[in-house]
């Protein structure tokens, strides 16, 4: 940080760098040195009573689990898709997962951060000397500054505590499908009272068709047309893999009366669906399976299965695309036929989830093109700003988005003239007058590159 | 994007350069077991259900493999290859790649 300072080097600092179709490694001011923080592995502390781990930020899911698993630690973390992934950088990125613990930055708890001017600062219970609470209380005394350092360039953070889910008395994962398109209406319906009351306890997800068979199918084994696929392939899909056009996917977490009344509650609220199917991981016999997959991951297992889609058309490239609204089904039919007709009408599958917090959904859309085709890239380009427009003019902001689009989400969130930014560009120079620190970064930058680009 | 100078360089963090510095090497098992058995490694995805689709099953595992060429995995390591995503030094140092390419070519 101090030869930094001294020759004005912007530095791009990365946890792992394995945040993919979020930009990976890359700086989004080319020049950039980027600060790879993959070898500063340490697993500080995992404490049991308490269920937290004290990380540096190159440690990974895989890291943590292996750690876990080898003392026989009775506690399960919370993983998001890729395994390979900082936990650090992942709750620092607003990552999310799919157990009870599934909002990764609200697990978060205490941070030592090195500010870009070098000083090295503790947040919460960590600033008071001698404390015993740095990882078990978030807000210590006066202004809570975690926040600021995540999806920023304020600090660089070099520990976090990350509270952890005590294994559960017993585990059930359970499939729900869902036969027709506009079915997505009913099911979100019906789901947002039962996240609200806790009757679905994890963060649990709605799968559409084409992202479940491309987890483990290429499209060459359904369809040798352009573009996406047809209706009639569509159904194919459904009958051979077992799955519906909509695919709800959660778990029951505790003891098996509690299980067996929160299912009872979940079942009997979904069946008023025509056509809805109810699986548990007994009732699905192929391999592989989107369930038997799902089921490692709504447990912490971590992974990179996922990531099969993107061998869907063989491109290997994909942009997530994911706004944020309401838990309502208006919201979700409106929000799912806006995406996929524009995605589809630009040739692509669509491939989408609606992750359901407490009281929103994330709608994330996975674009999976060729990578090493210009034109493709041309396309994407044109698509994810429309997509952005059009999302944006109803209301709907993204929650994270790859470093490319950056500038572009940052100024939708404009309100009272552009006032937000503003606040950060205040914080950004009393932390860093030299703008060294990622620069960019969320749309934030230094203020001697501070022209914006649509200026 | 802007661009302020032309290079874009890649560095491990002071403290990452002393602990590899102090640390013994790893071996190229190591290393596989490290960066690329949850693809490629026996049950795992998506690598190996993928080289099993596109290249056959007798060819899904690399490490049962005799007919990778050492230029080949280093060039694949390095740029990617469809969904796997490259490898950069630091992930991987060069004579950390040179372990692993030893390890996936020795004769079985």
């Amino acid at each position: 940080m101090k030869v930094a300072n001294e020759f004005r080097v912007p530095l791009w600092v990365v946890s792992r760098g394995k945040n993919f179709a979020y930009g990976g490694a890359a700086p989004v001011l080319s020049g950039s040195v980027v600060l790879d923080l993959s070898r500063m592995n340490r697993i500080l502390e995992v404490n049991e009573k308490f269920g937290y781990a004290l990380v540096e930020p190159g440690v990974s899911y895989f890291d943590l689990y292996r750690y876990i698993e080898e003392r026989g630690l009775k506690l399960w973390l919370d993983v998001p898709d890729p395994g390979w992934g900082s936990v650090v950088g992942n709750a620092l990125d607003h990552g999310v997962g799919y157990t009870p613990y599934g909002d990764h930055f609200m697990m978060q708890c205490g941070m030592e951060v090195v500010l870009p001017t070098g000083e090295v600062v503790r947040t919460g219970m960590g600033a008071l000397p001698g404390n015993n609470t740095w990882q078990l209380f978030k807000y210590g005394f006066g202004p809570y500054v975690d926040g600021i350092f995540s999806q920023s360039n304020f600090g660089i953070v070099t520990k976090m505590g990350i509270w952890l889910m005590p294994e559960p008395a017993g585990y059930r994962p359970y499939l729900i499908t869902f036969p027709r398109e506009e079915d997505i209406e009913q099911v979100v319906e019906i789901a947002r009272p039962l996240r609200l009351n806790n009757v679905i306890q994890n963060a649990a997800t709605i799968r559409s068709l084409v992202l479940d068979a491309a987890v483990f199918a290429a499209k060459s084994q359904y369809y040798h047309g352009d573009g996406p696929i047809p209706d009639s392939v569509a159904r194919r899909i459904m009958e051979d893999l077992e799955i519906g056009m909509w695919n709800f996917c959660g778990a029951l977490y505790g003891p098996p009366p509690i299980m067996d009344a929160l299912w009872t509650a979940i079942r009997d609220s979904f069946s008023s669906i025509p056509g809805a199917k109810f699986y548990f991981l007994e009732d699905r016999k192929r391999r592989p399976d989107i369930l038997a997959h799902r089921a490692e991951t709504m447990r912490g297992i971590p992974k990179l299965t996922e990531f099969g889609f993107l061998n869907w058309n063989g491109g290997g490239g994909h942009v997530g695309f994911s706004p944020v609204s309401p838990t309502t089904g208006e919201d979700a039919i409106k929000q799912y036929r806006m995406v996929s007709r524009r995605v589809r009408e630009y040739g692509f599958d669509y491939m989408g989830l609606m992750a359901i917090g407490f009281r929103e959904l994330h709608h994330v859309t996975v674009v999976v093109y060729n990578q090493n085709d210009p034109e493709e890239h041309r396309k994407i380009d044109e698509l994810f700003a429309l997509l952005v427009r059009e999302a944006a003019a109803e209301g709907y902001g993204e929650y994270r988005t790859h470093i490319h689009y950056m500038d572009m989400i940052a100024r939708t969130y404009s309100w009272n003239d552009n006032a937000l930014m503003k606040m950060h560009e205040k914080i950004k120079d009393a932390l860093d007058p030299n703008g060294i620190l990622s620069p960019g970064k969320s749309g934030i930058w230094p203020k001697h590159l501070r022209e914006r680009s649509d200026a | 994007m802007r661009s302020a100078v032309r290079t874009t360089m890649a560095v491990t963090s002071l403290v990452g350069a002393a602990l590899s510095a102090a640390a013994a090497e790893p071996t190229g098992k190591e290393i596989f077991d490290r960066h690329c058995i949850h693809c490629h490694g026996p049950g795992s995805e998506p690598g190996t259900p993928q080289l099993s689709r596109t290249r056959g099953a007798e060819r899904a595992l690399l490490t049962e493999r005799n007919d990778l060429a050492p230029e080949y995995i280093q060039a694949v390591v390095r740029n990617g290859l469809r969904s796997m995503p490259p490898f950069v030094p630091s992930d991987l140092t060069d004579a950390q790649l040179e372990a692993l390419v030893q390890y996936l070519t020795a004769p079985r």
